[in-house]
């Protein structure tokens, strides 16, 4: 992994990369929201960049972040106890290099009252069900994705279940409701 | 460059290095609370922070530089350019062998003690030592289920002999119950002569002992301490407002422990508190009930509507009793409704007991909201002139919310004939026993709420469990209620009837709801005690 | 003739059959599964046919959702392993080394774990391996209709099966690996048992290429049916067999190389056309490649202790546990609190039966994980299926899900 990506990165783009991060090895870079589609184009199609796989898309949220310290024991963590104001969920994106074989996370941050991100399904296919899975587990709305509905779950769940605050023992009957289902 | 220089430190304050980290702390704070703020984790046993400084356990030792010997940082008062060392050989190598030294006689109990999980032995251990024993001698054995008073039992083999319920006893409870006798190995935790362990903060001891050597009969071996979750309230026990920790899982209360508020209790809260989760579970009111049989929301709403609307015709029919055994939302949400009625407004609550006064946290008056109430309806009457209505044949309905309802025996014949008695209860006793109709309201740690204490302070409580059946909040059944009787109260959420209550109170306005709190799991808290 | 139609058919009106009539062609949708025999792990797909051939393909994962996700948030680092199992349940202990590493990772830990742990793992790892393999190829030729090799490859694996159940106690669940090394040792002359079973899986592997590789009925059904070219499978994220039959020479034991792989030789089987006979090819080559693998690790296998020596995340002996407080007080807060894991998150991934396996976890200083998020190959390859089917037939579909293996278990999580 290098960390030449991410310099590159901060020089083309400037401010719009708001933070970068490199944990054990893994380059992140925290991108603004409306810049996510520019930067991503410029990582595909650069040829020092030809970030051409796609990983995988996920999300994390935040609501219960509240990292402990281990005593005798240093840890890499640069984020913040979470404090119910700032966003609450961080979108992340894993691109692969097949020709350079460096890798990066990309990650933009939202909040709970605007979950809207762009897809980035149209410039990797490959993000096409990971992105319908952070959907449906965490809510998270993807501009542009071709077909953004349920994966795993039944069209008429209510919620969005790996969110922290979807208890885990809650149970939901399933009643058909076919005025909500799609095609089938 | 910076172009301001850094103000002058405060006079009182010193300024220490600890670790090459220099910090300035208030004067007379020890280097052990100093080493805190700097997240350092000197270990300790013997200290508490609202006890007396004993240093008996050595375990805080450091290195302070231009002094030969190693000191106990808890006992070390911080002075300006002490230079304190943590991480040094011999400081680690001192914590390591006081940790090793405790643990040589000490039972392999862990299985089987209640402390487990929330052990400070365990946590010290597995942080600053890990190492094995080096001794294979046969361990001290001392008595290990010793009945030390109607609530405590000790398990003298894991006791480390730091003297923190000595302490308790002494100084928060006042009484000198507890005492150490023998010497070295065979040193023992025992009551003093013609004592008991009976004092009314006795179980404090169980909340500070480091180990599993105190334990509560009342929670012994029921929940194991890792898998709860704490969620912070207000103990409803009397007017004091002690503020406390619901320890609750799966949609149960288990025990109630005190939370630091230096302000109201400090650390402590009196016995009689801690019990009062019991009774969140004893014959709770769980769905409405009308004429003696259980009914459903829809038709109790509507027999009670039945009843008001032709009661209301007449001013004076209607009288709506307020409880100061209930929350402030509750209460302002019944008295903003009785005011919509035009009807009379009483308050009640249970009757005080005055030997239970004492000069440090229990009050003579074991309501948890009086000072609410009185600032809520101010002008709310006492039930001797409830009585007089009743009697008379003036008063038609009566709205109760709670379940007391002191008054005299012809009274509560009288109760029996009029039109309606409709009551807001938790549980079904009381006035909701024979009720005309009887709503379920969550008691106080199933929803938001807030309660005032003595001394008008306004404290919130955050919902730990689910309210059995169908209970709703009280100010919420009084929503129903008056949407019943066409009054319409637009709230849905705690939050709006706190808005609307902060606003109308004039000593509580602009008071913030604050934020929604999770319940913390306990397994970050590590250890208590 | 009109007389003789009448004679027959009976009626004077009737239509004359010799005519070329318009049938209609409106499309039709059928419904693939979930309970389906060829729908391996549960999976719906609603086919939207022309006659047999395939208009639009809705794939519709998720009938095996089992919320690992949620659940590892509430279970300690350790009790993960045995969700990691049910995860690409043919090749387990691929899943359990997969999450041990990461959480290796995040502890800093990689470097110090002892050499023979680090030998087993790869040995159970190929040995999971080739019964993933073993598996998919015998159930697809058996859903083309050769049922031979389908028995034939499953008494191979149910030999390696037992050899698993003799290592860990369980055929499929195994549990084995924990972080720090493996839970306990190979049995005494596992071993030998183990080149033996080699040998006699090399024999059985002959007899079913012989009876597959040039049968005109597989080659038919299998050759130039679904194919991905080489840039598609970029695209689209593909990994593993899949990748490697279109021609991208991907592994990550030799790309990101982790654990002994590094001193272990073997080659990557790369195919040109990507469809599914490709697919298979390469699967039958992996097998003996790992068998190949296999054969040098336990040349090399040192001796040595199988967990690393550190009490922060190892477990103390039981005989230390039950009879000293300290081992006691060790082994409670092993295993109430969990491996205490400094707060950060990563990305470690694994070389999977069907691609790269990873596991993103973010960690909170606490015992237990605060995200375990699983990259699931199975789920990314699934995704393709949609687009692959279109155009051919219905029956097509069977040997181009098969040979995708998707595992239902891994692509639901």
């Amino acid at each position: 992994m290098s960390k030449k990506v991410l310099d590159a990165l901060k020089a083309k783009f400037g401010d719009a990369i708001e933070a970068t991060d490199d944990q054990h090895g893994d380059e992140t870079a925290f991108v603004k929201r409306d810049k996510l589609r520019e930067i991503a184009t410029w990582l595909r199609d650069d040829k020092a960049m030809a970030f051409d796989a796609p990983v995988f898309a996920t999300c994390v949220d935040l609501l219960d972040w509240r990292p402990v310290s281990i005593p005798h024991t240093p840890s890499t963590n640069t984020r913040p106890e979470y404090d119910g104001a700032g966003p609450r969920f961080e979108v992340c994106w894993q691109l692969r290099s097949t020709t350079h074989r460096h890798r990066i996370r990309i990650k933009v941050r939202v909040t709970e009252a605007d979950p809207k991100v762009a897809s980035l399904t149209p410039l990797w296919i490959g993000f096409d069900w990971q992105e319908r899975e952070t959907f449906d587990m965490y809510g998270i709305r993807f501009d542009g994705h071709p077909d953004l509905r349920r994966i795993y779950l039944y069209d008429e769940f209510v919620g969005y279940p790996l969110r922290k605050d979807y208890p885990k023992e809650k149970r939901q009957p399933l009643v058909r409701r076919p005025d909500l289902v799609g095609d089938h | 460059m910076s172009d301001t220089q850094a103000p002058p430190p405060a006079p009182d304050t010193v300024t220490v290095t600890i670790d090459g980290v220099a910090v300035t702390v208030p004067k007379g704070t020890n280097v052990l609370e100093a080493a805190k703020k700097v997240g350092v984790d000197i270990s300790a046993f013997c200290y508490h922070p609202g006890l007396s400084i004993a240093a008996c356990c050595r375990q805080c030792l450091v290195s302070i530089e231009k002094n030969p010997k190693l000191q106990p940082s808890c006992q070390s008062i911080a002075t300006e350019g002490m230079v304190v060392h943590t991480k040094d050989a011999q400081s680690t190598l001192a914590r390591k062998q006081m940790l090793e030294f405790t643990l040589v006689n000490h039972p392999i109990d862990c299985p089987i003690c209640d402390k487990a999980g929330e052990c400070t032995l365990q946590k010290l251990y597995f942080e600053h030592d890990a190492a094995d024993s080096r001794v294979d001698t046969p361990k001290v054995h001392k008595p290990k289920v010793k009945d030390l008073g109607p609530n405590i039992v000790l398990d003298a083999e894991r006791c480390i002999l730091c003297t923190r319920c000595i302490r308790v006893c002494d100084e928060v409870a006042g009484e000198h119950q507890l005492e150490m006798i023998n010497r070295g190995d065979h040193e023992e935790l025992t009551t003093a002569p013609g004592q008991q362990l009976d004092n009314p903060y006795s179980l404090n001891t169980v909340d500070v002992c480091p180990v599993g050597a105190l334990t509560s009969k009342d929670f012994r071996f029921t929940m194991r301490a890792w898998e709860l979750d704490a969620t912070p309230s207000v103990c409803n026990g009397c007017a004091t407002g002690c503020n406390i920790e619901v320890h609750h899982k799966n949609g149960r209360a288990w025990r109630l422990v005190p939370r630091l508020n230096p302000a109201v209790n400090g650390h402590w809260m009196c016995d009689e508190g801690r019990f009062t989760y019991h009774e969140l579970r004893e014959a709770r009111l769980a769905g409405p009930v009308v004429g003696g049989l259980p009914s459903s929301w829809d038709k109790a709403l509507k027999a009670a509507a039945d009843k008001l609307t032709a009661a209301l015709k007449d001013p004076g029919a209607v009288a709506v009793v307020l409880s100061a055994q209930a929350s402030n939302e509750d209460n302002f949400a019944l008295a903003k409704l009785a005011a919509a009625w035009k009807a009379q407004v009483f308050a009640t609550g249970r009757p005080a007991v005055p030997g239970r006064a004492d000069d440090k946290l229990r009050d003579a008056d074991v309501n948890p909201n009086w000072a609410g109430v009185k600032a809520i309806a101010a002008a709310a009457q006492d039930l001797a002139a409830l009585e007089t209505g009743v009697n008379t044949g003036k008063v038609r309905v009566v709205v109760v919310l709670g379940h007391d309802l002191p008054v005299s025996a012809t009274a509560h014949g009288r109760l029996r004939e009029i039109d309606a008695v409709i009551v807001l209860a938790t549980h079904d006793r009381g006035p909701a026993k024979d009720a005309t109709i009887a709503l379920p309201i969550a008691a106080w740690a199933e929803t938001p709420g807030s309660v005032t204490n003595r001394d008008g302070r306004l404290q919130r409580m955050h919902a730990a469990i689910a309210a059995p059946g169908q209970a709703v909040a009280g100010w919420e059944a009084v929503v129903r209620l008056a949407q019943a009787t066409g009054v319409k109260l637009a709230w849905t959420q705690a939050r709006d009837v706190w808005k609307d209550m902060t606003a109308a109170v004039a000593p509580w306005k602009d008071q913030p709801w604050g934020r929604e709190v999770r319940p913390m799991q306990l397994r970050f808290a590590g250890s208590r005690g | 003739m009109a007389d003789l139609k009448t004679l027959v058919v009976g009626r004077k009106d009737a239509v004359d059959l010799d005519v070329e009539q318009e049938l209609p062609h409106e499309l039709m949708t059928v419904n693939m599964g979930p309970s389906h025999p060829a729908m391996h792990g549960t999976v719906r797909i609603v086919l939207t046919v022309d006659g047999e051939r395939i208009v639009k393909g809705d794939v519709q994962p998720g009938y095996l959702h089992r919320c690992f996700e949620k659940e590892s948030e509430y279970a300690t680092y350790t009790q993960v392993f045995p969700y990691t199992d049910r995860l690409n349940y043919v090749s387990p202990m691929i899943n359990n080394v997969g999450w041990a590493m990461t959480i290796e990772k995040l502890l800093g830990i990689t470097k110090q774990l002892p050499r023979r742990a680090e030998y087993v793992r790869v040995i159970v790892s190929e040995v999971s391996r080739i019964t993933d393999h073993l598996t998919c190829v015998g159930a697809s030729a058996m859903e083309l209709g050769a049922f031979t090799p389908f028995l034939y490859f499953l008494k191979c694996r149910e030999w390696l099966y037992t050899l698993l159940e003799e290592v860990s106690g369980a055929r499929l669940t195994h549990s084995y690996v924990r972080v720090g090394g493996v839970s306990k040792d190979l049995p005494v002359g596992w071993t030998d048992k183990l080149l033996a079973r080699l040998d006699e899986i090399t024999a059985v592997m002959v007899e079913v290429e012989a009876m597959l590789n040039q049968n005109k009925i597989f080659r038919d059904r299998m050759a130039g049916i679904g194919a991905l070219d080489r840039e598609a499978c970029i695209k689209w994220g593909q990994t593993g067999p899949i990748a490697r039959a279109a021609g991208l020479d991907y592994d990550v034991r030799k790309d990101y190389p982790y654990s002994v792989y590094p001193e272990l030789e073997f080659d990557v089987p790369v195919g040109t056309t990507g469809d599914c006979l490709d697919r298979y090819l390469v699967r039958i080559e992996e097998i003996k490649q790992s068998m190949r693998i296999l054969r040098q690790a336990v040349a090399q296998l040192p001796d040595g202790p199988v967990m690393i020596d550190d009490p922060r995340v190892a477990l103390p002996p039981k005989t230390d546990a039950y009879n000293t407080i300290e081992s006691m007080i060790r082994h409670f807060k092993h295993i109430v609190d969990g491996i205490r894991v400094p707060a950060g998150e990563t990305y470690a991934f694994v070389e999977g039966g069907n691609g790269e396996l990873g596991f993103y976890v973010v960690a909170d200083g606490t015992g237990r994980p605060y995200k375990a998020y699983v990259r699931s190959p199975s789920f990314v390859h699934l995704s393709t299926a949609s687009t692959i089917i279109k155009d051919h037939l219905i029956a097509d579909v069977v040997p181009i899900f098969g040979m995708i293996n998707m595992i239902g278990g891994e692509c639901d999580k």
